[in-house]
């Protein structure tokens, strides 16, 4: 700004105005001015003037740093504001529900995953029964046979495992050999041997299955019960609610056979 | 004496009672005070000269307040209210730096 930058905001008053002053510096003006107070009209009303200015610029000042930059803002701005906004959250309700969808999708396979688990597992215990390498439990009979005269041949006890497999028993254990699909019985009366480990009278049956089939398909007539009775053996069927089957065999890899299915 | 107390006192009042500005107004606020103080600056430099009369005082002070809210107010209306106040701001942003630096002059001799 130059200082020759001469514009006065106020214009120049009639000389009469200002003899008195007229030889006074604007520093002595400005000091007689401000002390002491006086009580003038002109002082009045700046006075009033200028509360109102203070009024304003507080206010003004107030509202500008109370509601940040919206309550200042022009009208076309507030409605860019606005816009932008609106696509924002646009954008950001898009992004919630593709990762909704996404969420889910993950849930439903890792709930497929869990249940084929599931199924995996409980599918592994069923063959493990089979295979006689888990331990199994449920109602069923003990079927106990003793044998005072050794008189009892293996093949009356093969007899036996047929007879209680054709009742539909469903795991079987002669005293501590667990029976399963290639189990064989071998040796001669009072030693047999089970699976190539001897057994010894009284031989003791623990069958799971239907109680009410196992029962009469040993004690029809002309069957095991007869037969092993007639070679004075004493042949006893107990049903019960809980029989256990622990006795276990190892899983054994078959080395040819392969699974067909995929 | 008195006007400076009256600025102060101003300023406390609107900080302190807090009074809310009708929407109307409100656009007009920011211009209006900027141009008031434009009038308070030539005020005091007219008063360092020597030639204040407080009647102009008062009316240089209502009429640039009045003109400057016609001007957004206009502005508004012909839909160029953002250029428009951002002009008023700036040319009484130029005579304010006038006025202070005829003060200066008074005030500090350089």
């Amino acid at each position: 700004m130059s200082s020759e930058d001469f514009t006065p905001h106020e214009p120049r008053q009639p000389e009469a105005a200002r003899t008195e002053t007229a030889e006074m510096t604007g520093r002595q003006r400005l000091a007689a001015g401000l002390w002491p107070p006086r009580v003038t009209r002109a002082q009045l009303v700046v006075a009033l003037l200028l509360f109102v200015l203070g009024l304003g610029l507080a206010i003004q000042v107030r509202s500008t740093s109370d509601d940040g930059a919206l309550r200042g803002a022009r009208q076309e701005d507030l409605v860019r504001i606005l816009d932008e906004l609106d696509d924002r959250s646009q954008r950001l309700e898009d992004e919630k529900t593709r990762l909704d969808a996404q969420r889910r999708e993950l849930e439903n396979s890792s709930n497929q995953a869990e249940e084929a688990r599931k199924q995996t597992e409980e599918r592994e215990r069923q063959l493990g029964v089979l295979a006689g390498t888990v331990a199994a439990e449920g109602p069923g009979i003990t079927f106990t046979v003793e044998d005072p005269l050794t008189a009892v041949e293996p093949d009356k006890l093969l007899d036996t495992i047929q007879e209680l497999r054709a009742a539909g028993a469903e795991a079987i254990q002669v005293n501590d050999v667990r029976v399963v699909a290639d189990s064989y019985f071998s040796g001669r009366a009072g030693a047999v041997e089970v699976d190539g480990r001897k057994i010894t009278a009284p031989y003791r049956f623990q069958v799971i299955g239907k109680p009410q089939d196992l029962e009469p398909a040993l004690n029809i007539p002309g069957g095991i019960v007869q037969t092993l009775e007639k070679e004075q053996a004493t042949a006893t069927v107990t049903r019960s609610e809980k029989i256990v089957v622990d006795a276990l065999r190892p899983a054994e890899r078959p080395d040819y056979a392969r699974s067909s299915s995929q | 004496m008195i006007a400076v107390l009256g600025l102060v006192v101003g300023v406390v009042v609107g900080l302190l009672i807090r009074p809310e500005v009708p929407a109307v107004v409100e656009p007009y606020l920011p211009i209006a005070v900027v141009a008031a103080l434009d009038a308070v600056f030539g005020g005091l430099r007219a008063m360092l000269d020597g030639i204040f009369v407080d009647k102009v005082f008062v009316v240089s002070f209502l009429s640039n307040v009045v003109v400057a809210a016609l001007i957004v107010f206009l502005g508004d209306k012909l839909g160029v209210g953002a250029q428009l106040s951002t002009g008023v701001v700036v040319v009484l942003g130029i005579r304010i730096f006038s006025n202070a630096a005829a003060i200066r002059r008074h005030v500090f001799r350089a």
